[in-house]
C-alpha cells in the first residue's frame, strides 16, 4: 500500500507516466505517416489541455463545472474574431484568447463563488448555455452557426502536431509545479475540506477564482491553438455534449491524477475515430464507461494500473520469503 | 387580446415545466442531488407514448398511461443501478457524493440519447394528438384541442401529485426522509424504498411531460434538453426540494418567457431562463420559496 | 482589557436560544475549560469565536480588536485556531503535508512550513507518518494530526473542541503534556471537554455552560463542586 498512500509519490510517478505518454506521442509520427490520423492526435492535443484544465479545476480543487468545453470555444473565438475583424495574426490572437478566456473564467469565479455541489454544477450549465446561444445568435459579429474561418498558422500538419505537443508538455509541466507548490496545497485542501481549510487561514475566495482562472485561461490557449489548426470555429464548440466528452476523459482516465487527462483525453478521443469507423456508438460505450468508473472504479484507468502494480510489488515482495 | 393569449400561452407551458421541475424537486428533495437526466425521462415518455400509438396503434388515451408507466419503470431502474451508493455509505476516497450524482447523471443523459439515436433514429415523428379538434374557443382564446385536454390531464396530475405529497401516508414519508434521513429510518421509515419510489415517481412524471408534448415538439432524442433546462431554473427558482415552489415557479417562468419572448427577444427566450437562474443563485441561493441552510 | 474578551453573545437558531448573553474573559497564557451538558451552546461558542459563525448579537475581542463576524480565514491569520469536534483532516494529503498548508496559509515559507511541520510531528510522536497520506492515518492518528496543524504558528488562541474524545490512552496523554508543555511557555487555550480528570489535571479555571448560559466561571475544583453546575448536568433530580 505503499505508493498509494503516498500522494507526493503518487504525484512524481504520475508526472513520469505522462511524460512518457508524451514521449510517445512525439515519435509516434516516424510510423504513423498518416494525415489524417496525425489530425487526430492533434485534436486530441486540444482536448487533452481541456482535459488538464478541467482536472485542475475539478478533480484538484473539487469545483465541478460543467463548462470546459466553452472556454475552449471562447478561446477559438478570440483569435478568430481578432483576425476576422482586425486582420491580426496568431501572434497576437493566441496570447488574447488566454487573456480573454481568463478573464471570463474570473467573472465566472465570481458569479458561482458561494456555491456548491449541484448549484455550482448548474449555474456553470447555464452559463455554457447561455455563451453557446450568444455566440451562436451574433450573426453579424461571429456568423453565428455558420462558424467563423480563421486563418492557417503553419504550411505543414507536422508543425502543429510538434507546437501543440510542446505547449501541452510546458502546460503538464506547469500544472505539476502549479501542485507541488503551497498553492497546489491550498487548492487540494479547498477540495478535502473547505470548512477546515478557512479554518487554516486558507484564503478560499482567492484561491478557488486563482483555480477558476488559470483552468479557463489553459483552455483558452487550447481553444485558439485548435481554431489555427482546424481553420473552423464554431458555436459546437461549446456543445454540452462536448463538455461531457470532457468529464468523460478525465474520469475515464482518473480524476485527480497528473496522468488521468492526457491518458484519458488521447485514449477516448483515438478509440472514438476508431469506432467513428465501426458504425458511430463511441459515445453510448464512453457513456457506459463514465458511469461504470464512477460507480465501481472511481480512481479511473491511472487508478487501476497503480492498483495492480502494487498488488504485483507486494506479491514480489512476499515471495522470495518463501 | 394579446395580453390574455400570452398569458394562457404561458400558464398553459408554465404546467407542463411543471410536471418535469415537480419530480426535479422531489429527488433533490429525498437524495440531495440534482439529476442531469431528467430530461432524458421526458424524452422516454415521449418516445413510449408514440411508439405506443403509431406502432401498436394503441389509442392515445392508452399510450399516455402507459407513457407514464415506462417511465417509473426507467426510472426504478436506474435508481436501483445507479443512485445506491448515495446512501449505502459511500466512501470518501475518489468521487463524493454530489460529484458521483453529477458524472453519473450526466452521463446517464448522454447514453440514453445516444442509445436512442443509434437504436430508433435520428429524426423525429409527430406523437399522436389527444383529440382530433384543431381549434377550440374558449373565450377569446383559441387553442388546439390536443394542447387543451393534454393542459387539462397534466393539471390533474400535478394537482394530485400535490395532494399526495401533502397529505397521505406516502407522501408524509416522503417528506421525513426528505427532512432527516437518519431520523426517518429510526421512525421505521425505510428510506431505501422511499428514493425508489420517489424517483420513479419524478421519472413518471417527466415521462407524461413528454407524452403530453410529443405532439408538439416531436420527440427526438435530444428532445429532453430543452425541458430539463427549464426545469433547473424552476427548481432553483421555487427552492430546491420544495414542490409547491416547484410548480409555483413552472407557472411564473412559463409566463415570463410567454411575455419575453414577445416583447424582449424571441430569439434569446431560452436564455431568460438561465440568467434569471444566475441572478437567483447570485442573491437569493435558497431560492424564492427555500429555506436557508447554515454551514458547520 | 483581558486577552480574548467576550462580551454579550447572543446566537440562536429558529426558535431555539442557543447562547444568552455570554460574557467573559481569557488572559494571555490562561488554559481555560470549557464544560457543560450536552446542548449547552459550547461547540456554538467556538463555532462564534472561530469565525464559522456569525453571532446574532455581542461582540468578542482579541487583544484589543474586534474580531465577531470576521471570516474564519481572516482569524485564522490573526491567531485564532482551531479543532473541531468531528475530526477534519486533508484526507488525500500527505500528513506532514497537512502541516505545511497551513503553514504556508499562515505566512511561512514552505521550507519553513516543512521544517516546522517535521518538528510537530516528532513532539505528537508521528514522526514516521509524514509520508502517508492523512486518510490512511487511523482516527487518533488524524485527531493528533489535526491538533498539531493549530501550532504550526504559534496561534493567539488556542479553540480545543473535545480533543480527547473517543482517542487511545496514549495518544491523549502526548496530547495532554504537549498542552501542558505549551501552556507553560505562555500558550493561552480554551479547551471544551466532557472528560472531567483531563480538565481538573490541565485547567486551573473552568467556565461551565448550560442552556446558552454561563452559570460558573472560577477554579475548576470549585466550578465542579458548585451546586449549579452540578445540576445542569444531572438535571433536576440532584436538588
Amino acid at each position: 500500500m505503499q505508493m498509494l498512500a503516498d500522494t507526493r509519490g503518487r504525484m512524481r510517478a504520475e508526472l513520469w507516466a505522462s511524460l512518457v505518454i508524451l514521449a510517445g506521442v512525439a515519435i509516434l509520427p516516424t510510423v504513423m505517416t498518416n494525415d489524417y490520423w496525425r489530425g487526430v492526435i492533434v485534436v486530441s492535443m486540444y482536448f487533452a489541455m481541456l482535459s488538464i484544465g478541467w482536472n485542475l479545476l475539478a478533480g484538484y480543487t473539487g469545483q465541478f463545472s460543467l463548462a470546459p468545453a466553452t472556454f475552449g470555444m471562447i478561446g477559438g473565438y478570440t483569435t478568430g474574431l481578432l483576425a476576422y475583424h482586425l486582420n491580426a495574426t496568431g501572434l497576437s490572437g493566441i496570447p488574447a484568447a488566454l487573456i480573454v478566456a481568463g478573464m471570463i473564467g474570473f467573472i465566472l469565479a465570481r458569479i458561482v463563488m458561494r456555491l456548491r455541489g449541484p448549484y455550482l454544477a448548474l449555474t456553470t450549465l447555464s452559463f455554457a448555455e447561455i455563451m453557446r446561444l450568444v455566440i451562436g445568435n451574433s450573426i453579424d459579429f461571429t456568423r453565428g452557426d455558420l462558424g467563423l474561418n480563421v486563418p492557417s498558422l503553419f504550411e505543414s500538419r507536422l508543425i502543429y502536431y510538434y507546437a501543440m505537443l510542446v505547449v501541452l508538455a510546458l502546460i503538464q509541466l506547469g500544472i505539476y509545479a502549479l501542485l507541488s507548490s503551497p498553492a497546489g496545497l491550498y487548492l487540494r485542501a479547498i477540495r478535502d475540506d473547505e470548512v477546515a481549510a478557512a479554518g487554516r487561514g486558507i484564503m478560499i475566495v482567492h484561491w478557488k477564482t486563482y483555480a477558476f482562472t488559470i483552468s479557463a485561461a489553459i483552455s483558452g490557449l487550447a481553444g485558439a491553438l485548435y481554431g489555427h489548426f482546424a481553420q473552423l470555429v464554431s458555436p459546437e464548440m461549446g456543445l454540452i455534449s462536448q463538455s461531457g466528452l470532457i468529464i468523460s476523459m478525465v474520469v475515464i482516465g482518473g480524476l485527480g491524477t497528473l496522468v488521468g487527462p492526457i491518458g484519458g483525453a488521447f485514449l477516448v478521443y483515438v478509440a472514438s475515430e476508431l469506432l467513428r469507423e465501426a458504425g458511430g456508438y463511441q459515445l453510448i460505450i464512453f457513456a457506459l464507461l463514465v458511469i461504470v468508473f464512477a460507480r465501481f472504479f472511481r480512481e479511473g484507468l491511472w487508478g487501476l494500473l497503480s492498483a495492480g502494480h502494487e498488488r504485483l510489488m507486494a506479491r514480489r515482495a512476499a515471495a522470495p520469503a518463501e | 387580446m394579446l395580453t390574455l393569449d400570452l398569458l394562457i400561452n404561458g400558464l398553459i407551458i408554465g404546467v407542463f415545466y411543471a410536471l418535469m421541475a415537480i419530480g426535479l424537486s422531489l429527488i433533490f428533495g429525498i437524495l440531495k442531488v440534482v439529476n442531469f437526466a431528467h430530461g432524458e425521462f421526458y424524452m422516454v415518455g415521449a418516445y413510449a407514448y408514440t411508439l405506443a400509438a403509431l406502432a401498436l396503434n394503441l389509442s392515445p388515451w392508452l399510450a399516455l398511461p402507459l407513457a407514464f408507466v415506462v417511465g417509473m419503470l426507467v426510472g426504478l431502474m436506474v435508481e436501483r443501478t445507479l443512485m445506491r451508493p448515495l446512501y449505502a455509505g459511500y466512501g470518501s476516497w475518489g468521487l463524493r457524493r454530489d460529484e458521483y450524482a453529477v458524472i453519473v447523471t450526466f452521463a446517464l443523459s448522454i447514453l440514453l440519447i445516444n442509445l436512442v439515436d443509434k437504436f430508433i433514429g435520428p429524426y423525429g415523428f409527430r406523437g399522436p394528438a389527444l383529440v382530433g379538434i384543431p381549434r377550440i374557443y374558449l373565450g377569446p382564446v383559441i387553442v388546439s384541442g390536443h394542447r387543451l385536454f393534454a393542459t387539462i390531464a397534466a393539471t390533474v396530475v400535478i394537482i394530485a401529485t400535490l395532494l399526495i405529497v401533502r397529505y397521505s401516508y406516502w407522501g408524509r414519508q416522503i417528506r421525513a426522509v426528505a427532512q432527516n434521513r437518519l431520523g426517518a429510518s429510526l421512525a421505521g421509515i425505510d428510506p431505501a424504498k422511499v428514493s425508489a419510489i420517489v424517483f420513479a415517481l419524478a421519472a413518471g412524471l417527466a415521462a407524461m411531460s413528454g407524452a403530453l408534448l410529443a405532439n408538439i415538439f416531436n420527440p427526438t432524442p435530444d428532445v429532453g434538453a430543452f425541458p430539463a433546462a427549464k426545469s433547473y431554473v424552476i427548481v432553483v427558482l421555487g427552492g430546491m426540494g420544495s414542490v409547491p415552489g416547484a410548480a409555483m415557479g413552472s407557472l411564473v417562468l412559463g409566463v415570463l418567457e410567454s411575455f419575453g419572448g414577445v416583447y424582449v427577444s424571441y430569439q434569446y427566450r431560452d436564455a431568460f431562463g438561465l440568467v434569471l437562474l444566475i441572478l437567483v443563485l447570485l442573491f437569493r441561493p435558497q431560492g424564492l420559496l427555500g429555506e436557508k441552510s447554515r454551514e458547520v | 482589557m483581558s486577552y480574548l474578551f467576550v462580551h454579550g453573545l447572543t446566537m440562536a437558531f429558529g426558535g431555539v436560544r442557543a447562547l444568552e448573553s455570554v460574557t467573559f474573559g481569557i488572559e494571555r497564557g490562561e488554559l481555560v475549560g470549557l464544560i457543560g451538558p450536552n446542548g449547552s451552546g459550547k461547540t456554538t461558542l467556538v463555532n462564534i469565536l472561530s469565525g464559522h459563525l456569525r453571532p446574532d448579537g455581542g461582540r468578542v475581542e482579541l487583544d484589543g480588536r474586534r474580531i465577531d463576524g470576521l471570516r474564519p480565514e481572516i482569524l485564522a491569520r490573526r491567531g485564532v485556531l482551531r479543532t473541531f469536534q468531528l475530526t477534519r483532516v486533508f484526507p488525500r494529503m500527505n500528513a506532514i503535508d497537512n502541516l505545511v498548508a497551513v503553514g504556508c496559509a499562515l505566512g511561512l515559507t514552505q521550507r519553513e512550513a516543512e521544517r516546522r511541520g517535521s518538528k510537530i510531528m516528532e513532539e505528537l510522536s508521528l514522526a514516521g507518518l509524514c509520508g502517508l497520506d492523512a486518510g490512511h492515518l487511523s482516527g487518533g492518528q488524524m485527531k493528533l494530526l489535526e491538533f498539531g496543524a493549530c501550532f504550526m504558528v504559534p496561534p493567539k488562541i488556542a479553540l480545543l473542541d473535545e480533543p480527547f474524545a473517543a482517542i487511545h490512552p496514549t495518544m491523549k496523554e502526548i496530547m495532554a503534556a504537549f498542552i501542558r508543555r505549551y501552556h507553560a511557555a505562555g500558550q493561552t487555550f480554551l479547551l471544551i471537554s466532557h472528560d472531567m480528570p483531563v480538565i481538573v489535571e490541565l485547567c486551573p479555571r473552568a467556565l461551565c455552560l448550560d442552556a446558552g448560559a454561563v452559570i460558573a466561571d472560577g477554579l475548576t475544583r470549585e466550578v465542579l463542586t458548585d451546586r449549579v453546575v452540578i445540576e445542569a448536568y444531572l438535571g433536576e433530580a440532584a436538588a
